[in-house]
């Protein structure tokens, strides 16, 4: 008879840090399970379920967030980071209440999209990619938000402001400063 | 792959007839147009980022990319012209306006692809006064140093992870301008195999075990064979005043069987080689308690075989055991071979060898698969082993004959192995049931049978069958360690009982564990009356004296620690003190594989070299040679004039299946030689063997919980032995390949490798 080698040493698994995966409700739970049914290959569900999970996490993809995608897409936690940053409506750090995201993208920037970033960033104290210690605002550039042709644009959390002047701006974030502004658009 | 319709097409004025649907750019390689490249790496997905293979073809509008364009009939290219090098020097400009221009301290700097480019296409000035982008440098894994401005953004790094290795641990986050290489939360969550870093063109990802130590042009280059799994990868080792630097598989200085491909061991296991810890002289024991001390080589020699006589004399030559190892090279085996038969005259050989191949060997049907038939193969069936952890070449070949080249995968085991992600059909065993599987593949009538054993549906193994019949290509059988001996008989003779058909042949690919596996069994070695087990068994009863080069295995010796104290001599061969060795009289320092010359054959049947890189450290010798001394010491002379190609003309002349290789047939690693192994014809004693087989399969209980659990990446590759335990970063990889305890930050991403983990400290040999 053959020998069987047997390995003597005990699996090295002990040592590894488990991931806390997130948990959510049930409704929501139902809410991914439609979007899932949807897609044929099931990590094509990637961008709804991140929004979701963004939504439901605070407004960020957080770490136990991450792992329950990637448990759920049966993907690796490395292909939600490709996705997760290539888009700026994902974000994988937290963001302030109020999230000004300015367009930078050519109809903007010729419109004066510089100035409107300058003039947050004067007026927060932050520079783009960055949230007021109060936890309030975040500021960041990004790219077309498909409004062009009401240029500059805005956008905070998903509702567009457009044609922007320094005034309108302004009056925009007195509302957001005195906590009255309203999200016409869920995320 | 199957068109082997022939087109004209026309090169710079020059016609030629190729093959329909070849890729341009290879095409015009192989005819000698270079064409410069970044992105483009035969057989991985294509990319099309860098735009520097670019060429004009007639009646296309702009220049194409080469490496998309498959040849047709009629096509006339254009690969030189002013407009061409125009557009090339535009691209690497534009490479350049983000990637630091400081190769002198960039650590891929004299063997970098993109400051190569730049020499011949690169422009005088710069133009860009735009500010680059930045990144600091950090550590991916203890192993993976990461520059991330330096990149180019090939992304061949992110289609080796996951095409060769199906981690996808690494991948492009961010987009634009800023894209970067990364991965989630800066930790390379992966079985480290340092691939990514063997194909970056660039300084990007480095080896950060070996980084800002030398520089390439002062390493001194060695084609050789790795000395870790039974694959047999061929490396280029770089060492730099006897001492071994790193060990790489560049394209540009090794063309082997594995391409460009390591694992983690070959790659990054090699500092033992110079590790302090090395047994530095002869060490003998005058008296059984004493101490071992250090002594002269002749000493040791004339002690050993006077001691040898004496117990020859004494209890008869049958009392003497002589064990080789699956380690070491052919020569060194033949050698002690020669040395039990000639000079001892000792029935009692063997090696330490975790599972034997003689009844596959003895019976085998078909012939053994190269890795490239593996990759072109077009049905795989994999019994037991797991060659993801075991041998990763073989896995990686699997899994690319699976993701490009559309082959079936059936995977017969009792864990959930990795590798059942490619497959077809996973039949999910109980535990040391795999045997059931052949029983039922050797005839219909023992499936249900088979079925109930293993725990699986009956209607699972005939689809398994009919996969078989209907494949138009080849077959591959692999399996590992888990079959009885009946079983691998079994299998070995199925191709010739299922018979070729015009467009079906069957190829087989044992999956033994160690780097000579083969090898030990062709110079006939593991031919002796008893196995290590067994003689071990005998010690201090029927055998009174062991002679053991290279260790014993800890399975071996596992409710046997008794056995090596009961001996009256022991003579062990080895690089470090081991179990083996606390219990030896005489331990004689031997060299490892990057100090000697020899071959071994590894899991395709194919017999590569092995050669020296580094003088011997301290006073070590190739294990042949002492054997020879001892020989000498005895009254025998071998004659082999230190020649290790003496002794492998003599295994050329007397084992059969290497009849007439000799080293310099050997010489070009990118054409290996498979040694001829004689095809067994259908044999009649087969029907008792299935017999056994079937009481034996007839004799497993049928019950038992099945294994549900997938193992960690890692958890054999990553296993603490005496060579790799020599490597600081192994210890912290096999801790549990740290996962960060949230993702976004690693324990080990704040390990600098400064804090204790760079080698210079603890290089031992001078
Ligand atoms: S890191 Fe290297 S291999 Fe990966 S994309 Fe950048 S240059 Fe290419
Ligand atoms: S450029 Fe700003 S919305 Fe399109
Ligand atoms: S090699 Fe063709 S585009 Fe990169």
């Amino acid at each position: 008879m053959s020998q069987q080698f047997t390995p003597n040493n005990p699996l090295p698994q002990e040592a590894k840090v488990p991931v806390e995966m997130a948990v959510f409700s049930l409704d929501v739970e139902a809410e991914i399970d439609r979007h899932l049914a949807k897609y044929p290959v099931k990590r094509s569900a990637i961008l709804p379920l991140m929004f979701i999970v963004q939504r439901e996490r605070g407004g960020y993809l957080d770490p136990p967030g991450v792992a329950y995608l990637a448990d759920r897409l049966d993907v690796r936690i490395t292909d939600i980071w490709e996705v997760a940053t290539f888009y700026s409506m994902i974000n994988t750090e937290p963001v302030g209440t109020y999230h000004i995201q300015v367009c930078r993208t050519l109809s903007c920037k010729i419109l004066g999209a510089g100035k409107i970033t300058e003039q947050c960033s004067t007026r927060l104290g932050i520079k783009p990619g960055e949230t007021t210690p109060d936890g309030k605002f975040s500021l960041s550039e990004v790219e077309c938000l498909g409004s062009c042709g009401t240029a500059p644009m805005l956008q905070i959390g998903f509702d567009f402001h457009e044609n922007l002047t320094a005034e309108k701006l302004d009056k925009i974030l007195d509302t957001c400063e005195r906590g009255e502004y309203v999200f016409t658009v869920k995320g | 792959m199957t068109t082997a319709e022939s087109v004209k097409v026309t090169i710079n004025g020059q016609e030629f007839q190729v093959q329909k649907g070849a890729p341009l750019i290879d095409v015009c390689r192989e005819n000698g147009f270079a064409i410069p490249s970044f992105c483009y790496y035969a057989d991985l997905a294509l990319q099309a980022s860098c735009r520097m293979c670019l060429v004009r073809i007639e009646k296309m509008p702009k220049l194409q990319t080469s490496c998309t364009i498959t040849c047709t009939d009629g096509m006339i290219v254009t690969t030189q012209s002013e407009e061409i090098e125009k557009a090339q020097r535009g691209m690497v400009e534009f490479l350049l306006a983000n990637h630091p221009l400081d190769c002198p301290v960039c650590d891929r700097g004299g063997e970098c692809e993109l400051q190569e480019m730049v020499f011949d296409w690169g422009g005088l000035e710069e133009r860009f006064t735009e500010r680059k982008n930045y990144y600091p440098e950090k550590f991916l894994s203890p192993i993976v140093a990461n520059d991330p401005q330096r990149c180019i953004l090939c992304k061949r790094c992110t289609r080796v992870c996951d095409e060769w290795m199906g981690e996808d641990a690494i991948e492009a986050g961010g987009r634009g301008a800023n894209t970067v290489i990364g991965t989630f939360g800066g930790w390379l969550n992966c079985s480290q195999c340092g691939n990514c870093i063997e194909v970056c063109p660039t300084g990007t990802l480095l080896d950060a075990t070996y980084r800002h130590q030398t520089r390439p042009w002062e390493l001194e280059r060695t084609v050789s064979t790795c000395t870790f799994c039974s694959d047999g990868c061929q490396m280029s080792l770089g060492s730099r005043a006897g001492e071994l630097m790193r060990v790489v598989a560049r394209d540009r200085y090794v063309d082997g069987i594995n391409g460009e491909f390591l694992c983690i061991k070959g790659r990054f296991a090699h500092p033992f080689v110079n590790h302090e810890e090395r047994l530095r002289t002869p060490l003998i024991r005058y008296r059984k308690g004493g101490k071992l001390i250090p002594a002269t080589w002749d000493e040791a020699i004339r002690f050993t075989a006077a001691k040898l006589q004496e117990i020859k004399d004494a209890h008869g030559a049958n009392s003497i055991g002589v064990v080789g190892s699956p380690r070491l090279t052919n020569e060194a085996n033949y050698v002690l071979l020669k040395f039990a038969r000639e000079v001892i005259g000792t029935e009692h050989y063997t090696a330490s060898e975790a599972f034997s191949l003689a009844p596959f060997f003895k019976h085998m049907t078909a012939p053994l698969a190269t890795h490239k038939d593996i990759r072109h193969a077009k049905t795989i069936v994999l019994i037991g082993g797991e060659p993801e952890e075991l041998q990763p070449l073989t896995a990686k070949q699997v899994r690319q004959a699976v993701r490009n080249g559309g082959a079936k995968l059936v995977i017969i085991n009792s864990v959930p192995v990795r590798l059942k992600q490619q497959a077809t059909q996973f039949l999910h065993v109980r535990p040391g049931t795999e045997d059931a599987l052949v029983l039922a593949l050797a005839g219909q009538t023992d499936d249900a049978m088979a079925a109930r054993k293993m725990g699986v549906e009956v209607g699972e193994i005939e689809p398994l069958r009919r996969m078989i019949d209907e494949t138009q290509g080849n077959v591959v059988l692999m399996f590992g360690g888990e079959l009885s001996t009946e079983a691998q008989t079994i299998l070995a003779q199925l191709p010739g009982s299922i018979g070729d058909e015009e467009n079906r042949r069957f190829l087989f690919h044992p999956l033994p564990l160690f780097n000579n596996s083969f090898g030990v069994h062709d110079v006939g070695l593991m031919d002796g009356k008893l196995n290590a087990t067994g003689l071990l068994d005998a010690a201090g009863d029927t055998v009174r004296a062991l002679y053991v080069a290279g260790g014993l295995l800890p399975a071996h010796l596992q409710g046997r620690e008794q056995a090596l104290q009961n001996l009256d001599f022991l003579v062990v061969q080895e690089l470090f003190a081991t179990d083996t060795t606390a219990h030896a009289d005489v331990v004689f320092p031997a060299a490892s594989f990057a100090e000697i010359d020899g071959t071994y054959t590894n899991n395709d049947g194919l017999v590569q070299r092995v050669r020296q890189s580094i003088p011997p450290v301290h006073q070590a010798k190739p294990d042949w040679v002492i054997t020879s001394l001892l020989a000498d010491a005895l009254g025998i002379d071998f004659n082999y004039q230190m020649s290790a190609s003496a002794v492998f003309r003599e295994i050329g002349e007397h084992v059969p299946a290497y009849q007439g290789l000799r080293y310099p047939l050997l010489k070009d690693e990118s054409k290996p030689v498979q040694a001829k192994y004689q095809l067994a014809g259908q044999r009649a004693e087969v029907a008792d063997v299935l017999a056994e087989l079937r009481q034996r399969v007839e004799r497993m209980t049928g019950a038992g919980d099945k294994i549900m659990e997938t193992p960690e990446v890692g958890h054999e590759l990553f296993k603490i032995g005496t060579l790799t335990g020599k490597v600081p970063q192994f210890h912290l990889l096999a801790a549990g390949n740290p996962e960060p305890p949230d993702v976004l930050v690693s324990p080990l991403y704040q390990i600098t490798i400064d804090s204790g983990l760079r080698r210079d400290t603890a290089i031992a040999g001078d």
